[in-house]
Formats: structure tokens, sequence, C-alpha cells
């Protein structure tokens, strides 16, 4: 399952290598499909792409669930580190998509709780198993329920990469656990900035 | 005269070599032990640095706290671009090792709180080992923002 995924993307990096921006993290700009959804915000309103990129804000996306209790909010707290560290000018023309794959836990509410934790530009959403599956599918993130334990506790295993899309929702690069900070604040400020033209 | 100077001196010897034997026991130290908490109903992941200054082997078999009401012992891992986390029965460390709990990798995780936290405070989480005593320690709680 995992190879199925992972070697054929693998595969399109390494021959499209030469082509576009020389990300120093991956760049994802002829793998991946633009900037396309419709989810829940935490408002509880159904949203889609277009409400998040009238704004001019590049975008972040990130998949997991507010009860994980070290790899998501580990991640997030290092993409707000990372966006604190940029000049307020840049920092406004960003935002961070926290997309839950986990709807039964995840509320809307939940989800606006959670997200005040790592700052206004955090913004969560999530959907209902159709509408997870349709941008999942879209962005070959795979996610998987545990078997619950006797109090009805579960994990939840699911892709860590953070996507990054221009401010017109064109794919750019794709940031990995492994990929340093200076590496990721370098690619987020040259994207801001080419947003801002 | 003779006897008493004798069994002072044995006794001394006896004291010293006690009190050597304790200081070669050595002692379990833990470090930098912070609890990251979230809003809401969530759960939170506990991490530190733990010493082995014994000079034996020590056996870490679980920890539990009054300000929760179930604490395991987890694992993060990334393969393949996945995060996935199982459960640690038991995490082993040698004598004279360092063995670091931290983000991404060997975590507690607090589950069901039962007391209100704040950052800044401190929670007492008791540590288990096999076969010696418990180690309490106080866990600073903290943001996420903050690590």
């Amino acid at each position: 399952m995992l190879t199925r995924v992972v070697l054929p993307l693998l595969i399109t990096i390494f021959l499209a290598g030469c082509s576009g921006e020389n990300w120093r993290t991956t760049d994802i700009s002829t793998i991946m499909p633009p900037l396309d959804f419709k989810l829940v915000n935490e408002d509880g309103r159904t949203v889609t792409e277009e409400d998040y990129e009238k704004d001019g804000k590049a975008t972040l996306l990130f998949f997991g669930y507010t009860h994980c209790p070290d790899v998501c909010p580990t991640t997030l707290a290092r993409l707000a580190k990372v966006t604190n560290a940029l000049d307020k000018d840049l920092r406004d023309k960003l935002q961070v998509l926290f997309v839950s794959v986990d709807p039964a836990r995840d509320t809307p509410e939940a989800m606006a709780t959670y997200t005040s934790a790592f700052g206004p530009e955090f913004i969560g959403m999530t959907g209902d198993k159709a509408e997870l599956d349709e941008i999942t599918n879209r962005y070959r993130i795979a996610y998987s329920y545990d078997e619950p334990d006797k109090d009805g506790n579960y994990t939840v295993t699911h892709s860590s990469a953070v996507l990054a899309f221009d401010s017109q929702g064109k794919p750019a690069f794709m940031v990995l656990q492994s990929d340093p900070d200076v590496a990721l604040k370098g690619d987020l400020t040259r994207l801001i900035e080419k947003g801002q033209g | 005269m003779r006897n008493l100077v004798s069994s002072v001196v044995m006794g001394l010897s006896a004291f010293v070599l006690s009190a050597g034997l304790a200081f070669a026991e050595g002692k379990v130290d833990v470090s930098d032990a912070r609890l990251r908490l979230l809003p809401g109903d969530v759960p939170a992941a506990g991490y530190f640095r733990l010493h082995n200054g014994t000079d034996e082997a020590i056996k870490l078999i679980g920890a539990h706290t009054g300000a929760y009401r179930k604490v395991m012992m987890h694992l993060s891992m990334e393969k393949d671009g996945m995060a996935e986390m199982h459960a640690v029965p038991e995490v082993d460390i040698a004598p004279g090792e360092d063995f670091e709990f931290a983000p991404s990798g060997y975590h507690l995780m607090f589950m069901k709180r039962s007391a209100l936290l704040q950052y800044g405070d401190k929670v007492t989480v008791i540590l288990k080992f096999a076969d010696r005593k418990d180690v309490p320690v106080n866990f600073k709680v903290v943001s996420p923002a903050a690590m």
C-alpha cells in the first residue's frame, strides 16, 4: 500500500527534478493538482478553495486529527515557529489549513479550540467521509483508524507531509518532517513573495 | 580502649563503605520534563530526558499522575511519509545512558484530564520502573508554541 503510493511519487519527483523552482524542500508543482476542496470550516460553514484564494494568500495544507498527541501538534508548532519568524507582511499572506481526517471526534467547535493554540493563520477543517475521501485521494494522502481500546480511544495513522500552494492555488512544494526549518522558511518566503509579484 | 578505637574505626569504615556503595549505586535523573497541553479535551504529550546514573540496566514500565486518568508510553514513527504511533510496554535504559522522550519519537500520552491545568503549572508524574522504586517527577505545563 505504502510502496504503491510513495514509490511512483518518488519516481515522479525524480523525473520532475530538473523543472520548476528548485525548492529546497520537495517540488510538487508537476505532480499534484491545484488547491481544490469542499469541506466544513471551524465555523461549521461549507467552504471551497475559492473562499481561501480570494485574499491572495499562500496555503499550507496538512492532514491530521486533534487527538494526535505528538506528531500533529509538533508539526503545527513547527509551522507556527517558522511562520512567526517571517516578516509580518509575509506572515499576513499565509494560511495553514489543518484538515482533520477524524470527523467523528473533530467537530468544527473542537477544531476552532484546537487551532487557536497555534495562531490566527491556522484554520481547522473537516468533512464527511465522501468529502474527505475526495481531498485525500486528490493529494494521495492515506489515513486509517486503529481499533478503539476499551474506552473508545483510537489512533489515526496519516500522511505527515505538508503541502504548499501559491496564492492562486497552484501546487508548489511538499515539506517532510526531515526537512530543516531553514529550508522551509526559505521556500515559504519565496512562495509568498512570488504571490505578491 | 583499644577495643573501643578499633570498633570506632570498624564502624567508620563500615559507614564509608556503605556511603561508597550508595554513591556507586547512583540514581535515576530526569530533566527537562514538560507536559505539552493543548486546548480542549484532547490528549497531551509528556517529554523528558532520563539519565540512568546507576550501574545496572533499568526498565521504565509506565507512568501515572493525578492530573490525568490514563498515561501511556508511545512511540511515533514516520515511515514512507506516514505518521504512525504505537504503544510501548517498556523501555530499557543501559547503565550510564541518556534516554530522551522527545517530539516525533517516544512520548507519554496523557489522556482524560481530571484537573484544570494552565501553562506554567507543575504536574507530578510518577515514573514506574521494574524492580526499583518509583521516581516522582515534576512536569512543567507548556504550550505547543513554547516547544
